[in-house]
């Protein structure tokens, strides 16, 4: 699904240079559960930005479901990102001033879906995440748990194969954040690949593999002799994956 | 795809109702002020008979003396008007397909109804051939023959404003009109008609009036002894009677001919050089032969028939309209950026940036529109004052043209406000906005 190989990402201010990911390597299989660690500044949020073609890298390739996406046009880019990917934000990022339904229609117009579709699907998703009452609501009328369960419907409505999510029980209490989790997870178990950055042990333990992100390099947590950058061999993930 | 741009761009304006309203209400005023303007301009500016226009000639003799100038701005200018001698003399020719002297009187006129009183009318002597010559609408009847101008027949033509007052509107050919001491017979009634600009008679600033309502042969000018009412420019000394004015130096009378081809031109241009030779013998035109034929649209050039103040207010209308835009391109963008955060999640739910530049572009072209209607009903206001003010009748009104004009003009507004903010609000990029909110 991910083929992340040696991607540099370097941000560049006038004066500094911030080598945000240094020659990242990175393989994560369909329907695979992927928990991202790391400290603050570690390029968590740089990474999942650009797997989810929000962002632009300077070194390395990319393969998106076998697709090569460097070279791909901004109109192309955008239409692989809104039929393949689904986004949870940590400050949920719904828009502010449509409701419920309009919040969850919004990638599923840029999909170009006939009305009657689109209703089922965001019906679909509502019920899933428990919030069909709700669909007329402001996202100022929601408890920022219910906004972030509408915000994981807008993410799967349009069934996509993948789902990034960066860090999004961030803003949340432990039991809502619980609550969260479990829909990802049940989500996950429907064949929907997830990759969540998370700062919680607990969570990032629920994925089936963990990844460690420090200063831009992925670690292995196993050798604590040093902080050891590993390069997931692909091999490896296939043999894994069996 | 593009419903979901519109709904949002909608969405947007609503969302904001009061700013939408002075964003709507600064285009508007600029269109309003564009259009009004234009439309003054254009019925000055325009072409009154366009199919035949290079083909209508105004006559310019030079009789002038050599010790002064007819024209204080142009020296070597003959005068603007002819004398009657002249248009006597002229008028002999068989060249022109068609020929006409004319002049603007005022003379009284005694409805026969018991319940209507005297008043004087408005009416334009001229040659039977005036009517042809300019392809004047009929209702009824028609214009008179060259025969009731060689025997001085009292007939007239009325304009259907006139035919409305005096007659109901009703078909009136036949009946009779008493006019200073005479009566004369109606042979026809004019459809309306109304020449933008009136061409054949723009002194005094007239351009815009509405055509006179009542037609007269020139015969009578002399058996009525009516007094011109346009201006009037002499040299020499003459009596006060009307015998004297007529046979004087002084230039009052329009004339037009219709020449259909260069050799027709050539010809009848030779014949009022021959005629000034002729006059030269008898002591007239003391100045080098000057005798000018001169198209319409080049005499209503000549005449500068469109003010200058028109001109000035469609310039500072204009200008106007672009100062208001380019301010408006400032407040669209903070209102744009404003909203970055939002469109970098539209961006990484799939909206293309192009997507995302046609539903703001969409907002401005609204917003441009709404401006544009908003403007053309203050531009109707604005005109229909301006008719009121200056008594011109409807003239000032907005047709298809300067209606399409207006939808233009706000169009080219809301696109030179939102082009730039549409810009740059789709180049953010997605990631940056993301982690706010
Ligand atoms: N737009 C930017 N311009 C310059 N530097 C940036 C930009 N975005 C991120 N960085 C830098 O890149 C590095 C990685 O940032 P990133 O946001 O990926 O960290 P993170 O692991 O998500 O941190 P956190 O856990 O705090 O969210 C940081 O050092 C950050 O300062
Ligand atoms: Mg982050």
């Amino acid at each position: 699904m991910i083929k992340l190989k040696n991607v540099q990402k370097i941000y560049r201010t006038e004066h500094v240079e911030t080598h945000a990911l240094g020659g990242l390597s990175l393989s994560i299989a369909a329907g695979e559960f992927v928990s991202v660690m790391g400290p603050s500044g570690s390029g968590k949020t740089t990474l999942l930005n650009i797997t989810g073609l929000l962002d632009t890298f300077d070194r390395g390739s990319y393969l998106l479901d076998g697709r090569d996406v460097s070279g791909l046009s901004d109109r192309q880019m955008s239409k692989l990102r809104n039929a393949m990917i689904g986004f949870i934000f940590q400050s949920f990022n719904l828009i502010p001033d449509i409701n419920v339904f309009d919040n969850i229609d919004v990638p599923l117009r840029y999909r170009g879906w006939k009305a009657k579709r689109r209703r089922e699907a965001i019906e679909e998703a509502l019920g899933l995440v428990g919030l069909t009452s709700r669909i007329k609501h402001l996202p100022s009328q929601l408890s920022g748990g219910q906004q972030q369960r509408v915000a994981v419907a807008r993410a799967l409505a349009g069934n996509p194969a993948l789902i990034l999510a960066d860090e999004p029980t961030g803003n949340l209490d432990s039991a809502m954040a619980m609550e969260i989790m479990d829909l990802l997870e049940r989500i996950n178990q429907l064949g929907t690949t997830l990759v969540m950055v998370t700062h919680d042990p607990e969570l990032a333990n629920r994925a089936q593999r963990q990844l460690h992100l420090l200063d831009g390099q992925l670690i292995d947590m196993d050798f604590s002799d040093g902080h050891k950058p590993l390069f997931v061999e692909e091999e490896a993930i296939s043999a894994a994956a069996e | 795809m593009l419903s979901y741009q519109l709904k949002n761009a909608l969405n947007s304006i609503r969302n904001n109702p009061i700013l939408s309203g002075l964003l709507i209400c600064a285009i508007g005023l600029g269109v309003a002020m564009s259009t009004a303007s234009l439309t003054v301009y254009y019925i000055y500016s325009g072409d009154p008979i366009p199919h035949k226009s290079d083909r209508l000639f105004y006559v310019q003799l030079d009789n002038w003396e050599l010790s002064s100038s007819s024209n204080p701005q142009d020296e070597t200018a003959p005068p603007t008007q002819i004398t009657y001698r002249d248009l006597l003399g002229i008028m002999e020719s068989d060249i022109p397909t068609h020929q006409s002297g004319m002049v603007a009187t005022y003379p009284t006129v005694h409805p026969s109804g018991v319940d209507q009183r005297p008043f004087r009318a408005k009416t334009r002597m001229c040659y039977a051939d005036f009517f042809p010559m300019f392809e004047v609408p009929f209702r009824y009847g028609s214009g008179w023959d060259r025969r009731a101008d060689q025997n001085a027949e009292p007939v007239i033509v009325l304009d259907a404003k006139t035919n409305d007052k005096l007659f109901g509107g009703a078909n009136s050919v036949g009946r009779t009109l008493r006019i200073e001491d005479r009566e004369f017979s109606i042979v026809g009634v004019l459809d309306p008609w109304r020449p933008k600009p009136r061409f054949y008679d723009t002194f005094g600033r007239n351009a815009t009036r509405e055509p006179e309502g009542i037609f007269m042969p020139f015969a009578f000018v002399e058996r009525l002894e009516l007094d011109n009412m346009g201006s009037t420019i002499c040299f020499g000394d003459f009596d006060d009677e009307f015998a004297a004015f007529l046979q004087s130096e002084c230039s009052w009378i329009q004339m037009w001919v219709q020449l259909d081809d260069d050799r027709q031109r050539e010809a009848y241009h030779g014949f009022l050089n021959a005629y000034a030779q002729q006059q030269k013998k008898l002591g007239r035109f003391p100045r080098p032969l000057n005798n000018r034929l001169v198209p319409v649209m080049s005499w209503l050039r000549d005449q500068e028939v469109v003010p200058d103040e028109a001109k000035g207010v469609l310039l500072i209308s204009l200008l106007f309209l672009v100062v208001c835009s380019v301010n408006l391109i400032g407040i669209l963008l903070g209102k744009f950026l404003a909203r970055a955060p939002q469109v970098g999640v539209r961006r990484a739910l799939g909206a293309s940036r192009f997507s995302i530049f046609t539903q703001h572009l969409l907002e401005c072209e609204l917003l441009g529109v709404c401006g544009g209607l908003l403007g053309l009903g203050l531009s109707i206001a604005v005109l229909q004052f301006v008719n009121q003010s200056l008594d011109r009748g409807g003239l000032f009104a907005l047709d298809g043209m300067m209606i399409g004009a207006g939808v233009v003009l706000s169009l080219v507004a809301g696109a030179v406000a939102g082009i730039y903010p549409a810009w740059r609000i789709c180049r953010v990029a997605p990631a940056t906005y993301l982690k706010l909110q």
